[in-house]
Formats: C-alpha cells, sequence, structure tokens
C-alpha cells in the first residue's frame, strides 16, 4: 500500500475512532503537540457536521435538547460519517439511529418526527420536475410522483408535534394519544409545505409512486376506502401539482 | 470564454443569507463565488443561482473534490460538478491542494498532505482528471495549515509550482491562509509569497481568521469570521506588487455580517487592485 494511502487512513482514524497512535507519529509537534493539532482538525469535522445535523433537525433538536442532540449527533457522525460532500445529503440515517440509540429508544415518536424533517430536507433540494398538465393525463400512460414528495406513515401526530414546536409557537400541548397521521411532505414552488392525507389518498399515491400506473393506484385507493371518490384523488394531485 | 471575462476587480463569497438582498438590490460588485456542493442538487437555492448568474459573472469554487485523496477523485462527484459548471458556465472553478475522502467517507475538512514526490503524483492525476472532464483549467488553492508532516521534503508553495507546471492548472493564492499556515507553523508569509509564481496566479482569497488556545499557545484558526486583518491586508498588498492586480474575492462563512459588511471589504481590496494596476510600486507603498 503506498504511503499516502496509509497516512490518509491513519489521519481518518485519528478524527473519527479517537485512534492517533498510527497519524501522531507522522505528524510533527513543534512547539504544540502532535496530539492538540490533530484535535484542530477532529474538533472542526465534529462541529461543522453536527451544525449541518443541527439545521436539518430544528425539531428534534428542540424536542431532546440542543445539549443531549450535540451528543447524540458525535456518535452518529462516528457511526455514520457523510459519503458525499454535499452536505444537504447528509444525516439521512439518523431517524433509524435514534429508533435505536439507547437514550432516545424510549421516545417512541422522535424517529418518526425526524423522519418528517428529514422528508423536507430533501424535498428543499429534491431535483426539478415538469409537472403533468391535466390535459395531458390521459396521453401519460406512465405518471409518477414528483421528486420532492415524501409519504410518511406515522403511528404518532407527528404533524401536531412539528407544529408546536417551531420557533414562533410558544409551549402548547400536543395530545400524544390522538392516533397516527398520513402524510405527504413535498416542494410547493419554493415552499416546502406537508398536509395529512385520507387513507384512500396515500394508497393511491403511494401505489402510484409504486407502479407508475394510474389504475393500480385506482384499485389501491378503493382497496383502502370502497367509498373514496377517484375523481377527487386525481384532481388533488394535479392541482397539487405533484404529478409527473 | 475568457477565463476573466467581466470578472477582474473584487467580489465576494456569496453566501444564503446574502442571496435574496443580491437579487433585490444588485450590488455593484465585480463578481461572486459561490461553493460548488451548495448547489447540486434542485430547488429554490439552484433557481436563484440560475438568476444570479445572468446578473454576475459566477466563480465556482468546490471543497469536497478531494484532489489529494490516495483513493483518487470520487468519479461520481466529479460529474455532478461538471454538471454544475455546465449549467452555471462560471468565469472560474477552483478547488484546494488537500484531502477530505478515505474510504468512502468524507470528512467534512480541507486536510493536510505531506509534500513529497508521490504526493505531487496523486495531485496531478487529481487535477488531470478533473481538468479533462471539466475541459477546463482549474485553480488549485493553499489551505490553511494546523499541522505539517515529519516527511514533507518539498515547500508548499514550491509543490503548487510544480503542480501548475505539470498540469497546467492554474493558482488560487489564499492570503490569509498563507498567514494562517505560516503562523501556526513558524514559517514567514512574506517568504512563502515570494515563492510563489506569479505567472500561475489567477485569483486571490482574503478573509478573516480567530486567534484560539491551544494547549496554552495560540492557534489561528481560518474561520471566515470576521474582517480582513491589517497584517493579512499588508501580505496582499506585497501580493499584488508581486502578482499584478489578480480577481479577488473576500470570504466570510461564519458570524456571516450584512452584506454591506462584506462590500467594504470587496471595496478595500478593489482600491488596492486599481492602485496596483497603476504599477507595482504604488501596491507596495500601500
Amino acid at each position: 500500500m503506498p504511503a499516502l494511502r496509509e497516512l490518509q487512513a491513519a489521519f481518518g482514524a485519528a478524527i473519527l475512532a479517537d485512534d492517533e497512535r498510527a497519524a501522531a507519529a507522522g505528524v510533527r509537534a513543534d512547539g504544540l503537540s502532535a496530539s492538540a493539532r490533530l484535535a484542530v482538525y477532529r474538533h472542526h469535522v465534529f462541529t461543522s457536521l453536527a451544525a449541518v445535523l443541527e439545521s436539518t433537525y430544528p425539531v428534534v433538536v428542540r424536542l431532546v435538547d440542543r445539549r443531549f442532540f450535540g451528543y447524540a449527533a458525535h456518535r452518529y457522525i462516528r457511526d455514520h460519517p457523510p459519503s458525499s460532500p454535499c452536505l444537504f445529503e447528509y444525516g439521512a440515517m439518523l431517524p433509524d439511529f435514534l429508533e435505536r440509540f439507547g437514550p432516545t429508544r424510549h421516545l417512541a415518536y422522535l424517529s418518526d418526527v425526524a423522519r418528517l424533517e428529514w422528508a423536507m430536507n430533501a424535498a428543499l433540494h429534491a431535483a426539478e420536475a415538469a409537472p403533468i398538465a391535466p390535459e395531458s393525463l390521459l396521453a401519460s400512460p406512465d405518471v409518477s410522483l414528483h421528486p420532492s414528495v415524501t409519504l410518511l406513515s406515522s403511528a404518532w401526530p407527528v404533524d401536531a408535534i412539528w407544529r408546536a414546536n417551531q420557533p414562533d409557537v410558544g409551549g402548547g400541548t400536543v395530545d400524544l394519544t390522538a392516533g397516527g397521521v398520513r402524510l405527504q411532505v413535498w416542494r410547493a414552488g419554493d415552499e416546502v409545505v406537508f398536509r395529512a392525507l385520507s387513507p384512500a389518498g396515500f394508497a393511491f399515491r403511494d401505489t402510484l409512486a409504486r407502479t407508475h400506473g394510474l389504475e393500480d393506484a385506482a384499485v389501491a385507493a378503493l382497496d383502502a376506502d370502497p367509498a373514496a371518490d377517484l375523481a377527487v384523488l386525481i384532481r388533488e394531485v394535479l392541482d397539487e401539482e405533484v404529478l409527473v | 470564454m475568457d477565463a476573466r471575462q467581466g470578472g477582474d476587480g473584487s467580489g465576494i463569497g456569496l453566501r444564503s443569507p446574502h442571496v435574496a438582498e443580491v437579487l433585490v438590490t444588485r450590488p455593484a460588485i465585480g463578481w461572486l463565488e459561490v461553493h460548488a456542493e451548495n448547489y447540486m442538487g434542485g430547488g429554490p437555492s439552484v433557481r436563484a443561482l440560475e438568476r444570479i448568474r445572468r446578473e454576475y459573472p459566477v466563480s465556482i469554487h468546490g471543497v469536497g473534490l478531494s484532489l489529494g485523496a490516495a483513493d483518487g477523485v470520487d468519479a461520481g462527484h466529479l460529474e455532478r460538478l461538471a454538471g454544475l459548471v455546465d449549467r452555471i458556465q462560471p468565469m472560474l472553478v477552483s478547488e484546494h491542494l488537500s484531502w477530505s475522502t478515505i474510504g468512502g467517507a468524507y470528512l467534512n475538512h480541507l486536510l493536510p498532505l505531506p509534500y513529497t514526490d508521490e504526493t505531487l503524483a496523486v495531485v496531478y492525476a487529481n487535477v488531470a482528471r478533473a481538468q479533462d472532464r471539466l475541459r477546463r483549467r482549474l485553480l488549485v488553492e493553499n489551505p490553511s495549515s494546523y499541522a505539517r508532516f515529519e516527511h514533507s521534503p518539498i515547500a508548499e508553495a514550491e509543490f503548487l509550482n510544480e503542480l501548475a507546471r505539470r498540469s497546467g492548472c492554474g493558482l488560487l493564492c489564499d492570503v490569509n491562509n498563507i498567514y494562517v499556515s505560516c503562523r501556526n507553523l513558524g514559517d514567514d508569509p512574506a517568504a512563502y509569497l515570494d515563492c510563489v509564481d506569479p505567472a500561475a496566479v489567477e485569483e486571490i482569497h482574503l478573509a478573516g481568521h480567530a486567534v484560539n488556545d491551544a494547549d496554552g499557545q495560540p492557534i489561528l484558526i481560518d474561520d471566515h469570521g470576521s474582517r480582513v486583518t491589517d497584517a493579512v491586508w499588508r501580505l496582499y498588498a506585497r501580493g499584488l506588487a508581486r502578482f499584478g492586480p489578480v480577481a479577488t474575492l473576500v470570504e466570510w462563512d461564519t458570524d456571516i455580517p450584512p452584506l454591506a459588511v462584506l462590500l467594504e471589504e470587496a471595496a478595500t481590496a478593489a482600491g488596492m487592485l486599481r492602485t496596483a494596476g497603476r504599477g507595482g510600486d504604488d501596491a507596495r507603498a500601500a
């Protein structure tokens, strides 16, 4: 293995795994110890990535307290460092991490709140796609949902939890026994929004996203609710411009 | 397209809190620079950049290509950069003499390299690959450093000069980084600057730095969180006297101030650029 590859592996271990043995030997001390010099780099990597996670998950930060979030973020960064330099894509695994993480495992709703925040982040940066115009729907056999759309089903009222934890909302309580919710998160113009869907509306869109077929989606909607009005379901996806 | 088309003079690093204000007020500024990795998705920020591009020359400054990676540059990331460059048609494209990827992980920092023949071969291959794919000249920036390696026999400035000679890349001379690195590593900033090949320098960066404490020793941190210091302005004047009036950018990334403060800093640089344009002696006296 070439020396540079080895040196970079050692430096990476010093930063992510706190294992400085190999890296420190190659760093010149010059008045400041090799360990203190490596710490400058480690500090920046962790604080900058924690800041990225904080800005993507502000409601989770508020729910668990900022100091605790910093602790969890440190563990997350060690276990799941970014795989891409595009940091708006960093943090996708945090919901699953929080679900398994010992200190937050008992907060059953927390990972679903995180899933909502991740869906909002993904919607903000999703690729552009032109929506299907109503008049060309019949000529479009292969349809799908806009790349910004995430369909999210939770056993908890995550939409109410999210709203009650916005910076401009003081206090307020959320009834955690209010039951679950099915949400569509998407980008409308420049804004990221979400709304609750009916069981039929959720089944319609979910099936559309998977099968790309209106007919399959209609069957799934009627399975979910035999009284569903298909004309309304289709008009809604056209009005929201999420059909592509 | 002329690499410096409309981009002479001073510019500012465009950060998200200032985008709307720039679009509305159209400040008189030579050009704007953005970080490539913030614009590799879709959505409102990318649409805003496309509107900005219609009003100003834009420079694309990458922070994630990892030109010093022994593993080589990531093909997927290079493709995304090429897509952005195709769409924005920037006046300049730049990256750093550093590495940030190892075993598929991206460490969010411009990490230091040992300056050896092996490293030169690795960085040369990565720069050549990037330039081939982008079909244009890349500028490579000197990093700010907090450590140097026991085995690093080539001086950084000489390493960059040789990289430019071999690969045909240009240099982005970050004057603040020279100051920060030299102070942290016990070198002379003026001597470093005097070593840089003037023919290769196509852009200059300026920014503020912080002075922190590390085990009781002062260490300069390149945090881009304050005004350019007097010492760095003096070093900049020395650089202009040596390089001529090279397109200069003011960066500010933490504790981002009102746009007006960045424009003031850029105006200071513009004044010094005009002086440099009238002759090196004036700039040296600045």
